[in-house]
């Protein structure tokens, strides 16, 4: 073999890698999308429809429609959801935004005190945080529900079934963003702040005025990472909230996956739907996430 | 008048991890008195704790033990923005984030100044340091030495009563370094603050410093002002660390031969012997045959007589580095290796032999045990 030859094998081997692997992504979101327009409910066996529909997504918009019942008389009926999923995707934007927020507040604060401040049993907690992000979330269910139910006895709107106590169970998740968070604290030198501490800034408002305005692209990765997380949480929010119109996205969704029937093409429509306030929240924050905010401040 | 005026008593830094267990000492008692108005500079090689004692001064770093006061009020217990001083950092430590007139307002918008005052105090200041057309830039649009200008006009705004600096020049090019620290002079002589700056460079130290305090390990070594910590090094460290070329120190051991009293070098084979005479000689009598150190600086080496307080040494040429109006030439006298400054425009050529003059006058000799100079 040439060398030549060589190359063009070695770039073939190298773009069949590269085909094979985007097809692994990309099919099951084609196939997710596919199912969404096709009409019935079967799980997808070919990539594009073959009979278009737009009644799934009809019945996750709450716009009603027809459904033939009775294929030789054709007889129909009118379909249209109990609760509107269209209020589910309201409840898991607002709570994964209300989360999102909370969660940047907290591990920001948090990180801020392990990457400045010197303190006793330091790095034994942030070890102990460490370890606690191995465990999934699911591990504690059983503690999440029996606090929420304790918490419900004496504050109704902060119990089981309630949104508030969801969030308040998903900002426990903050491990992890409290080590990002610090780690990108510390490539920041602390001479800044120093100097804001001579002029006579307060702690708070030397992280407030100095060090926040410098951390916005980390902040906009945490805040995409938990949005994306939230959205998509299933176990937690089956458990916790009860009542159908409590529920988030996931738990919408998954509802229409019964035993006897699945529901695929709703499923496929309000999963296709949970993506686009992902893409939103993702573009808005990628806006943050450029080099160079801390540039000039020092000599490197 | 002494509101300037800088007093470190017993001043003792101990680093300590998480749980307050100490870790390293890197400031171990050291008292200074620094004058209303004087500029003072700390010198060492790096790790030497120079840092820190200027950062305790800054109230950055908590104090381990002693007292420092700043116009006679102990400031131990102050926090950095009541203690009248202002701190400019090596690496300018500006906020990358902010327009360069918000960098120098900073302090005094926190400080909750009028706007009339903010605007008219970083204006007067930016147009003096030449920075008045950039004022609506960031930092990352300025050069390093704008940059470190900027840090200056932070620290002057605030108009403290002592200017603290921590290397500001180590991270300027050779030229805006020479420039900046004339400006940081003639900053002072307009100003009359007191200043204490830091820096390893001794050069720099000897220029600028009214008075220069070397350290070494946590300690102080000598303070003087530049031409008698030259002329008159406390110490063989002090010695070694000022001036460039650095002093010859040679080893070796007093004599009495023939009722004279000689250096004579520590080697086996034809050591050098200095006759010790004049002002030595009742310097060396107390160290009969015991181990001195001999230290004479290079420019007092000559090619050429000039009174009887000088010696010859026969010695060979091994480096000679013309440089003008004069040259450096690097001996070898027996076993030593010297460097003479020698004036005029001599041309020397390796291998030759030439008789050098020691000036008796200007060496200084140290007891090789304590290594303090003897007196
Ligand atoms: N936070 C710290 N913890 C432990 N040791 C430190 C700390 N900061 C500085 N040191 C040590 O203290 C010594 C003096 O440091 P420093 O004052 O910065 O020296 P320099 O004279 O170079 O400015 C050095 O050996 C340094 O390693
Ligand atoms: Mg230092």
């Amino acid at each position: 073999m040439t060398a030549h030859q060589k190359i063009l094998v070695r770039k073939v081997a190298a773009h069949g890698f590269v085909v094979c692997f985007l097809i692994l992504v990309l099919v099951p979101f084609v196939m997710v999308i596919s199912a969404s327009f096709r009409q019935g409910d079967f799980a997808p066996s070919r990539l594009l429809p073959d009979k278009v529909s737009l009644d799934h997504w009809k019945f996750v918009l709450g716009i009603p429609y027809q459904e033939v019942v009775n294929p030789a008389t054709g007889e129909t009926r009118t379909i249209k959801a109990g609760t509107p999923p269209l209020l589910w995707f309201w409840n898991s934007i607002k709570i994964s935004l209300i989360s999102s927020a909370g969660i940047i507040f907290l591990s920001s604060t948090a990180a801020y005190a392990f990457a400045r401040l010197r303190f006793k049993f330091r790095t034994s907690t942030l070890g102990a945080l460490l370890i606690l992000q191995m465990f999934p979330m699911v591990l504690s269910l059983v503690a999440y529900y029996v606090i929420l139910d304790f918490t419900g006895q004496h504050l109704k709107w902060f119990g089981l079934n309630t949104q508030a106590g969801l969030i308040m169970v998903y900002l426990g998740g903050i491990s992890n963003y409290i080590w990002m968070i610090k780690g990108y604290f510390e490539t920041i030198p602390a001479t800044m702040e120093e100097s804001a501490r001579i002029d006579g800034a307060s702690q708070f408002q030397t992280f407030v005025r100095i060090l926040l305005p410098m951390s916005l692209p980390i902040f906009a990765v945490v805040f995409i990472l938990s949005f994306i997380s939230y959205m998509s949480e299933y176990p937690v929010a089956s458990v916790v909230l009860q009542s159908s119109d409590n529920w988030t996205l996931a738990v919408g969704a998954n509802s229409f996956l019964y035993e006897q029937e699945k529901l695929w093409g709703r499923f496929a429509a309000l999963a296709v739907l949970s993506g686009v306030p992902i893409t939103v929240v993702f573009l808005l924050c990628q806006r943050f996430v450029i080099g160079g905010l801390t540039s000039g401040g020092v000599k490197e | 008048m002494s509101e300037g005026s800088v007093e470190i008593k017993d001043l003792v830094k101990t680093y300590t991890d998480d749980r307050g267990r100490p870790t390293f000492t890197a400031v171990k008692n050291i008292s200074l008195h620094i004058e209303d108005g004087e500029f003072m500079v700390l010198v060492g090689p790096s790790g030497c704790g120079k840092s820190t004692t200027l950062r305790m001064v800054a109230g950055l770093e908590k104090i381990t033990s002693g007292t420092i006061s700043i116009g006679e009020r102990v400031v131990n217990e102050l926090e950095p923005k009541d203690r009248g001083i202002a701190m400019v950092f090596q690496n300018y430590a500006l906020y990358p984030h902010m327009t360069i007139f918000n960098n120098m307002a900073f302090g005094l918008q926190l400080a909750k100044k009028k706007k009339d005052f903010i605007s008219d105090t970083v204006g007067r200041t930016s147009k003096a340091l030449g920075l008045d057309h950039m004022l609506e830039r960031k930092p990352h649009a300025l050069s390093g030495g704008q940059r470190q200008r900027v840090a200056l006009g932070r620290a002057i705004v605030r108009s403290p009563k002592v200017f603290l600096f921590d290397e500001p020049l180590s991270n300027l090019d050779a030229k805006m370094r020479v420039q900046m620290r004339s400006e940081i002079s003639k900053l002072h002589a307009q100003l009359g603050n007191t200043m204490i700056y830091v820096t390893h460079d001794q050069v720099e130290a000897m220029t600028m410093g009214d008075r220069i305090c070397v350290m070494r390990d946590g300690l102080i070594m000598q303070v003087a002002d530049p031409l008698n910590l030259y002329r008159q090094p406390d110490n063989l460290f002090v010695a070694g660390f000022i001036g460039s070329p650095p002093m010859n120190l040679l080893k070796g051991k007093v004599q009495r031969r023939d009722g004279s009293l000689f250096f004579t070098e520590a080697t086996e084979k034809n050591p050098l012997n200095i006759p010790l005479k004049g002002k030595l000689e009742p310097l060396a009598s107390k160290y009969i045959d015991k181990d001195i150190i001999f230290g004479i600086r290079p420019e007092h080496l000559s090619d050429e007589v000039k009174d009887p307080a000088h010696v010859p040494v026969t010695s060979t040429v091994e480096i000679a580095e013309p440089m003008g109006s004069e040259s450096l030439v690097y001996l070898k006298a027996g076993t030593a290796n010297l460097i003479a400054r020698i004036h005029g425009e001599h041309l020397f050529h390796l291998g030759e032999q030439v008789t050098v003059q020691f000036n008796l006058d200007k060496v200084s000799l140290f007891d090789a045990a304590t290594e303090n100079v003897i007196r």
